[in-house]
């Protein structure tokens, strides 16, 4: 019941109960690293919002994850500027390297990838966040050292 | 005055409405997908676009106000080609799979894809695909079909208020799901069918099974099964019902049903339907035809009639029959067999409520018009969960709330969880303390008006709980004071009074309690009822002391009355109520009973006593659908018409009259009147009756209070209260009322309170012959509070043995965190495995309902290896 009591303190921060849902997502999601049918539950009991609406919005944001993930989250742009700068060749490194392919995840659970349509960084593509870290001007090398600062 | 013009047409407006509206008020159609009337116009759909002059782009008809000097065109070449695109759009997806889609021939989808086009798609890519999903017992969605107009979504939540189903995803990944994905575990209205433009949403009962234009006649009646009395359309192939719908501009109800309507119509057709009377012969009933079975009750009833007197026999009539059946009833026993003994089932709560409130204030006080429940500003509800006893009367009371009103309730919330502002859930049976505490602060406020002296003489003996006392009973006084401050805030109030209120003792104070309240703050009541025509079992005379109209059988004036149309005479010795009936036969007095379309023997607690008195009657004959427990010990058996295949009128809990019209013939059995007239006949009843129209001809004469009310005048929808008669005015004789003196301490029961559960999914015991019904609620089941069901170590679906004082049952459990402490509930549903079965009743003193004695059980864990 933790979380309930998490999301609690945020109501008074907001007009009306379901201005605290975006809020209340983050905090349930970030416990088990997704948004479990259970999860959704959670943050419905807590701000008093029917089941179905919590989930609603919980599908329609991209940043919530419906299926479990791994401990790191890498999202890498491969759009127009990456894409140019070599981001292709880096999402082959990750599969040869972690055999971890866009939308998957590594079998020790380690990391997810999830591939992004511009993350707003095309003066320093190719670019890539891992989870709520920025990660400019990507190699194959450099990918590769800045993964194996995240256990 | 808004002045436009719309297709050349000149539309003047007194209030601003949208291009749409007014279009459609000049009679000009324009094609929608996404609006639905009564519903928050969305806009998504594109296919309202209109042409306005003066604005550069086409307009979505359905959302742009109409304003003055508009010149407004709808049907141009560049709007049919803007049609045709979205069209095109919608079918980039949708399957086209109309050969195989029950939809086809009633599709939106389809039909405006005829008129505008387009002939074939420009898009070679794949379609969307998505399974049907059939994880549901009722509605099977197809999300290949969905095109994302909302209208179901809509329809959840700001009509029915459900909040069952949303958007799921974003985008072309967009999906209507309820919260599992798969199984909707709602309310089942099935609203959602209703607005469902295509086939995405629909109805699995008749998956497959006709196509609409197989649909031969279609048959307007009233639902059968609660007394809100909606209206709806019985669609008819071959003399056997295919469907149920609503339909908006028909009935009170506007387009709504709630699941028992909607799904509920096979309860006619399950298994063991009767098909032909019995007889018990050597102890079995044995099948015989009608003449034997008719002459041999005819001649049993004279028989003991001539021998014990009319005092020997009774009747019970029945709140599932119509006002012409128990009319007939009436007939029989008052003016053939001459006995004042009928009564129903109306008896438990609904008929000694109403005659009590009536007493204090006058005939025909809780006749009110349900649609007005939505425009009050402040609803009290007490005694009963209206969203599942009258569920579209608790959507009422959800509009109201929405609209701004205040609800509060004295008691579990039930589905008005969402829409409470004060929530008072008392410790059991300490309602009356709350009650008292809230007359006390309407009283403080100074709102006696002295309009009615007889009720604040009495209010002056009320003793007003402390501070203490009530928070013994389990409200805060700061709860109660913020209550009773937006109490005195309403201006158009309305109190909503179901069954509960009688539970337990002083049933007399806790009714006048709240008749004080509405009283107090000149609230309209409603009365909840179980039945479709419990309100007209009790105007057609089927009580003991009231002649058809209601009037006191006591009032020498009306008894001359009826005899001058009828050309008969009223038995003068009183007669006995259900509960005194049950008593008699168990002493011996009454030799006889004739039972209409009631279970007794399941509906009665203490079913040990009631089997013996049945058992010691000399002639039981049960008239029924089924064989049920009650008919299964009669003398005879009488198949009846169900409610779908006869003619006749219920009246309401608003009091409106409303006509039943049959949908089908019946496949076996007679209309309930007819084979009531066909013995009285025999027993020397002059007057026949060819049509259920005829009966009500006669009603309407003998009856004071539905003088001059034809089918025609019925049909019309306006037979509301008080028709073209005076109301009776408050009695002279006064009201009892016990116990305004004292407060009862909380006491501590020996063991959990059992209360009577009445789930949305069930009524009585005719919704367990309902299939569809049965898929959603399958089982009985114990509901207990988190708090029982660790004391007990016993999980959700686990099974408990509840030791009553009247009865033993092993139940399957469920947790409901919002039980309230110390209270388990039980519904009176399922066979073996009901409230009555388990409990002792008494008659209340004063006003003669049914007070359930010796409630409190013993409950134990049993692990399933053990059984």
């Amino acid at each position: 019941m933790k979380i309930q009591e998490e999301i609690k303190g945020y109501l008074e921060r907001y007009p009306d109960r379901r201005g605290a849902l975006l809020p209340a997502l983050y905090i349930a999601q970030r416990k088990a690293g997704w948004l479990s049918q259970e999860a959704l539950e959670a943050v419905s009991e807590a701000l008093d919002l029917p089941k179905a609406t919590v989930r609603g919005v919980a599908t329609f944001y991209a940043m919530y994850r419906q299926r479990p993930m791994g401990r790191h989250l890498i999202q890498l742009c491969t759009n127009v500027a990456c894409m140019i700068f070599g981001a292709e060749r880096l999402v082959d490194l990750l599969k040869e390297r972690y055999g971890l392919e866009p939308g998957g995840t590594t079998d020790d659970g380690r990391f997810s990838l999830v591939i992004m349509e511009c993350i707003g960084a095309c003066d320093r593509a190719p670019a890539m966040l891992v989870d709520t870290d920025f990660h400019p001007g990507l190699t194959e090398e450099k990918i590769e050292s800045i993964l194996e600062g995240y256990e | 005055m808004i002045k436009l013009t719309i297709d050349g047409r000149e539309v003047e407006l007194e209030r601003p409405v949208t291009v749409l509206e007014a279009a459609k008020r000049v009679g000009v159609t324009i094609p929608t997908l996404c609006y639905f009337e009564g519903l928050p116009n969305f806009g998504g759909c594109r296919l309202c676009l209109v042409e306005v002059e003066r604005l550069p782009k086409l307009q979505t008809s359905c959302t742009l106000m109409a304003s003055d000097g508009m010149v407004v065109r709808t049907e141009t070449e560049q709007i049919r080609a803007a049609r045709r695109a979205m069209l095109e759009f919608l079918l980039i997806n949708h399957p086209l799979d109309c050969p195989y889609c029950d939809k086809a021939g009633e599709c939106t989808l389809q039909d405006l894809v005829a008129r505008y086009g387009p002939e074939a798609g420009r898009f070679a890519e794949g379609k969307r695909k998505h399974p049907e999903s059939l994880d549901d017992p009722i509605i099977v969605r197809n999300m290949e079909r969905c095109v994302l107009c909302t209208r179901c979504v809509r329809m959840c939540e700001d009509l029915q208020g459900a909040y069952a189903i949303s958007v799921s995803g974003r985008g072309g990944h967009s999906l209507i799901e309820p919260f599992s994905g798969g199984r909707y575990d709602c309310e089942y209205c099935g609203n959602c069918l209703t607005v469902c433009p295509v086939g995405a949403i629909m109805s699995r009962l008749h998956r497959h099974s006709y196509r609409p234009w197989f649909v031969e006649r279609e048959v307007e009646t009233v639902c059968g099964y609660c007394g809100v009395g909606c209206s709806m359309v019985l669609q008819v192939r071959e003399d056997s019902i295919v469907r149920t719908i609503p339909r908006f501009g028909l009935g009170l109800n506007n387009g709504l049903l709630c699941v028992r309507g909607r799904f509920g119509y096979d309860a006619v057709d399950g298994e063991g339907r009767l098909t032909t009377p019995l007889i018990r012969v050597e102890g079995r009933l044995e099948p015989v035809g009608w003449e034997e079975a008719l002459a041999f009750v005819a001649s049993r009833l004279g028989e003991i009639k001539d021998s014990h007197g009319g005092r020997a026999v009774g009747a019970i009539a029945s709140g599932r029959c119509t006002n012409e059946d128990n009319y007939m009833l009436q007939k029989l026993m008052r003016f053939v067999i001459g006995s004042n003994n009928i009564d129903s089932a109306a008896r438990f709560h609904y008929a000694p409520a109403e005659a009590f409130l009536e007493s204090v204030f006058g005939q025909g006080i809780t006749a009110n018009l349900i649609p007005g429940i939505a425009d009050s500003d402040g609803v009290f509800v007490t005694g009963g969960d209206p969203t599942a006893i009258n569920p579209v009367l608790g959507l009422q009371v959800r509009a109201a709330r929405r609209s701004g009103g205040k609800v509060i309730v004295l008691g579990p919330p039930g589905g008005l969880k969402r829409f409470v502002d004060h929530e008072l859930v008392p410790m059991p049976y300490s309602d009356e303390v709350v009650l008292s505490a809230i007359v006390g602060g309407l009283m403080e406020a100074g709102r006696s008006s002295g309009e009615n002296r007889a009720v604040e003489e009495r209010l002056k003996e009320l003793r007003l709980p402390s501070e203490e006392e009530l928070s013994a009973a389990g409200i805060g006084p700061e709860a109660l004071a913020r209550a009773v401050d937006d109490l005195l805030k309403m201006t158009n109030p309305v109190v909503i009074l179901g069954p509960e209120i009688m539970d337990g003792a002083r049933a007399s104070k806790r009714l006048f309690l709240v008749g004080a309240v509405a009283y107090l703050m000149n609230a309209r009541i409603y009365l909840l009822s179980e039945r479709p025509n419990y309100q007209g079992v009790m105007d057609m005379g089927c009580v003991p002391d009231l002649l058809p109209g209601g009037g006191p059988i006591g009032l020498e004036m009306l008894r001359d009355r009826i005899e001058a149309v009828l050309g008969l005479r009223v038995p003068e010795e009183g007669g006995l109520t259900l509960f005194e009936m049950v008593d008699e036969a168990e002493r011996g007095g009454l030799r006889a009973l004739y039972v209409m379309g009631e279970d007794l023997l399941f509906s009665l607690p203490d079913r040990a006593r009631v089997q013996r008195a049945l058992g010691r009657l000399d002639l039981l004959v049960v008239q029924d659908i089924y064989l049920t427990e009650t008919a299964a010990m009669a003398d005879v058996v009488l198949p009846a018409a169900a409610w779908s295949e006869k003619d006749g009128t219920f009246t309401n809990l608003e009091r409106r009259v409303q006509l039943l019209r049959r949908g089908r013939y019946p496949r076996a059995g007679r209309e309930d009147w007819r084979i009531i007239a066909d013995i009285g006949g025999r027993l020397g009843m002059e007057k026949t009756y060819r049509s259920a129209e005829e009966v009500w001809e006669e009603v309407t004469h003998a009856s004071p209070l539905h003088a001059g009310l034809g089918y025609s005048e019925i049909a019309g929808g306006g037979a509301v209260w008080p028709y073209h008669s005076e109301p009776l005015k408050g009695t002279e004789a006064g009201f009892a009322v016990q116990g305004l003196g004292e407060l009862p301490g909380v006491e501590a029961p020996g063991g959990p309170y059992l209360m009577p559960e009445r789930p949305l999914f069930h009524s009585g015991t005719l919704s367990r012959r309902s299939r569809a019904l049965l898929s959603i609620h399958p089982e009985p089941y114990l509901v207990i509070p988190p708090s029982l069901s660790e004391e007990l170590g016993v999980t959700d679906g686990g099974r408990v043995r509840v030791v009553g004082a009247k009865g033993t049952m092993v139940l399957k459990v469920r947790i409901d965190p919002d039980q309230r402490e110390g209270t388990v509930l039980l519904s009176n549903t399922f066979e073996g495995a009901n409230f009555a079965g388990l409990v002792g009743f008494t008659a209340d003193p004063v006003t003669g309902c049914l007070t359930i004695e010796d409630n409190t059980v013993r409950l134990e864990r049993v692990d399933d290896e053990a059984l």
